[in-house]
């Protein structure tokens, strides 16, 4: 199994009663709440911890993109993802660079985000793992203003210009719909031929998998809504429909996000990070408006009255601004404990589920640096050498892995090419 | 008793766009022809259309995408431009141009660019609470609406949200089989209706409204918590020639909210 690091900028700073008072996103008051040298420590800290999962062995790195954020001050995660290349390069470190990703749906710039994929994929030598997230309704829509009807099928011409700009063997010109280019010919392109793997981030919807698994992508499952209570459904819906169109049980075909805390025992980690998990769902997906995840018309009429008919799939995300730490362990939003527990409570549920790329998130919310450089070395040491071997016994090929890693000489990849 | 979403005594349906696109048309009533298009939540088919059914043949038609027979229709109406354009040529295939047209809030501002466009098309304009303009000073709250909990809607439409009125307007089916496909129809109409109301319920109106030749009446509620009162000034000064009226301690749909006063205003200002 592929383990990776997956970082979110979140402002360390806020106060305890946030929660009760703002939503974390669109109209969050920034002169109210943030310090400028905090803000400095927040992302200087980010960039830190990434770092230290790459040189402790984690097969790879993950930013996301949200602008008008408190919990990820990332509106360009490629900006962070070009620090990561070049120094995991210089490193030598042979680390996935995942950017999960910038929304296609949000953009009103695409080509730029097929030239920044290109960049970032040069830069570390074919290593690039090419996110392609629709983009989040309150992000497309409210800070993006985009009509959220039009989200999908700017997201649809977006992705066909980016794979024309990547592929294409003459320039051409593009008069789309939604963007127009009177010659594209984009210089650099990415290294990895025909292209760098495509992460699919979705909610699950019976639409997007049937789409995902058409084109044969990672169906990339960013939970944070109690996956003991949605992941059966979202998983078994995912293979029940591999199955059906004809694609096989290959688990790196499935990623999944989890955040993880690790203690010398189980009450020693509670006693560490609970008061932090607590804050960090209450404080970032917790205080996104309902209304923030599908403005009218984002989601097409059919998934409005399927979601109307049966919650299922939400979890406790209705509850999520008054969450208790007791109630995110048991619904498995978050693992915390000794390193057996943690070992245990993961390999049971990737194995259960099929899932060969989880992507862990080890820092959240209010949780200092020292503390999250503690959990990162904790689960690099103690859980992560008994986690990448799960999957070795089914010898699979991953066919969504960059073919830069494991490709590099002094002077840089050249094999990808 | 929950109002029926779309409810006229019969349904016409007219080719547009070279045949590419159907629209329904809900009609009711007896006498000269009117035209009235609806605001962003979709077609509601009330008493004040019942009461104008007695004097007119209604004509009200329903937004691409917003008529159950194709939700998806709404997809190949690319721009604000291509609608107006699509309503002139229903307009003409219905055969009531030269009539009179009544537009409500996002109707309102199709209803008032129709005829900035083509200024012979209707004989009078009647827009009520019209989206369409920008005013920096008191930007309209159409996007904080569509962002609202529905326990909060009530106060953004009416002055008086606990009125009987008002409760009547939010009632749901009894039936809660009923309640997924009407919420799913509202809140899809609300999409429907937001490819040319997102980020802004402006078009670029203003510069266009110095075209419009028809009389023209303009009523607000004083207490529009939607698109401020102010904008019925903002349309009058750029509509020459043209009437307002504000109705004390109205919100948003004043023909809704008072529907006496509206009819009265409205009826005599189409007899004139």
């Amino acid at each position: 199994m592929k383990v990776l690091y997956c970082g979110q900028a979140a402002y360390r700073y806020l106060p305890s009663d946030f929660a009760q008072r703002y939503d974390s996103v669109v109209t969050t008051p920034y002169l109210d709440l943030v310090e400028g040298p905090k803000i400095y420590e927040s992302l200087h800290s980010h960039v830190e911890e990434l770092l230290l999962a790459a040189r402790s062995g984690f097969d790879g790195v993950m930013v996301t993109e949200h602008s008008q954020t408190s919990y990820d001050l990332s509106p360009n995660p490629n900006l962070i993802a070009s620090i990561l290349a070049h120094t995991t390069q210089v490193e030598q470190l042979d680390t996935a660079i995942t950017v999960l990703g910038r929304s296609l749906g949000k953009s009103r710039e695409p080509l730029r985000i097929a030239e920044e994929y290109a960049m970032l994929d040069a830069l570390s030598g074919g290593r690039l793992i090419a996110g392609l997230p629709v983009g989040l309704s309150y992000d497309a829509n409210q800070n993006g203003g985009i009509p959220p009807i039009e989200t999908r099928a700017r997201y649809r011409e977006g992705r066909a210009l980016l794979e024309k700009a990547w592929s294409a063997t003459e320039p051409f010109a593009w008069n789309g719909k939604y963007s127009r280019y009177p010659i594209v010919n984009i210089w650099p392109r990415p290294l990895q031929q025909p292209h760098p793997p495509f992460w699919i981030p979705g909610s699950g919807s019976p639409g997007t998998l049937s789409e995902i698994l058409g084109h044969d992508e990672v169906f990339t499952y960013l939970s944070h809504f109690g996956p003991k209570l949605t992941g059966p459904r979202i998983f078994n819906r995912f293979w029940d429909m591999a199955e059906e169109m004809g694609r096989d049980r290959n688990p790196y075909r499935l990623a999944f996000m989890q955040v993880v805390c690790v203690g010398e025992s189980d009450a020693e980690a509670e006693r560490l990070y609970g008061e932090h998990i607590q804050t960090h769902f209450r404080n970032s997906f917790g205080s996104v408006p309902q209304s923030g995840f599908s403005l009218p018309g984002y989601t097409d009429i059919r998934g409005v009255e399927a979601i109307l008919k049966d919650h299922g799939d939400m979890g406790i995300a209705g509850r999520l601004r008054e969450i208790s730490f007791r109630e995110l362990v048991d619904t498995r939003a978050a693992i915390v404990g000794g390193p057996e527990t943690v070992r245990e409570q993961i390999a049971e549920f990737v194995k259960e589920f099929r899932i060969g790329n989880l992507l862990v998130m080890l820092h959240g919310g209010s949780m200092p640096h020292e503390l999250a450089r503690y959990n990162i070395g904790l689960f690099a040491s103690e859980v992560l050498p008994h986690l990448q071997g799960i999957w070795d016994d089914e010898d699979w090929d991953h066919h969504w892995w960059p073919t830069g890693i494991g490709a590099q000489t002094p002077e840089g990849s050249a094999a990808a090419v | 008793m929950h109002a029926e979403v779309a409810g006229g005594a019969r349904e016409e349906v007219r080719s547009v766009w070279n045949d590419e696109l159907e629209i329904h048309v809900q009609v009711a009533g007896s006498g000269p022809p009117l035209v009235f298009l609806h605001a962003a939540g979709g077609l509601r088919w009330g008493e004040f259309l019942d009461r104008l059914a007695e004097s007119y043949t209604v004509y009200a038609p329903q937004l691409p995408g917003t008529h159950p027979s194709d939700q998806h229709a709404i997809h190949k109406v690319e721009t604000f431009a291509d609608l107006l354009l699509m309503y002139e040529e229903l307009v003409h295939a219905l055969g009531v141009a030269g009539a009179p047209v009544i537009g409500e809030s996002f109707g309102g501002m199709i209803a008032a660019d129709l005829s900035a466009h083509f200024p012979s098309l209707f004989s009078k304009l009647v827009l009520l609470a019209p989206a369409g303009l920008w005013l920096d000073d008191h930007p309209p709250r159409v996007f904080e609406l569509t962002a609202a909990k529905p326990e909060e809607v009530p106060a953004y439409l009416f002055a008086n949200p606990d009125s009987d009125v008002a409760k009547a307007f939010f009632a749901l089916p009894e039936d809660p089989e009923l309640i997924p496909g009407i919420v799913a129809a509202l809140v899809w109409a609300q999409g429907c209706s937001g490819k040319f109301l997102w980020p802004f319920p402006d078009q670029g109106g203003a510069k266009r409204l110095h075209r419009v030749t028809a009389p023209t009446l303009i009523v607000f509620g004083s207490e529009d918590r939607v698109m401020p009162a102010v904008y019925g000034e903002e349309y009058a000064r750029r509509i020459a020639g043209s009437r307002l009226e504000i109705i004390e301690d109205c919100g948003h749909i004043p023909h809704v909210e008072e529907l006496e006063r509206t009819l009265e205003l409205v009826s005599s200002f189409l007899s004139a």
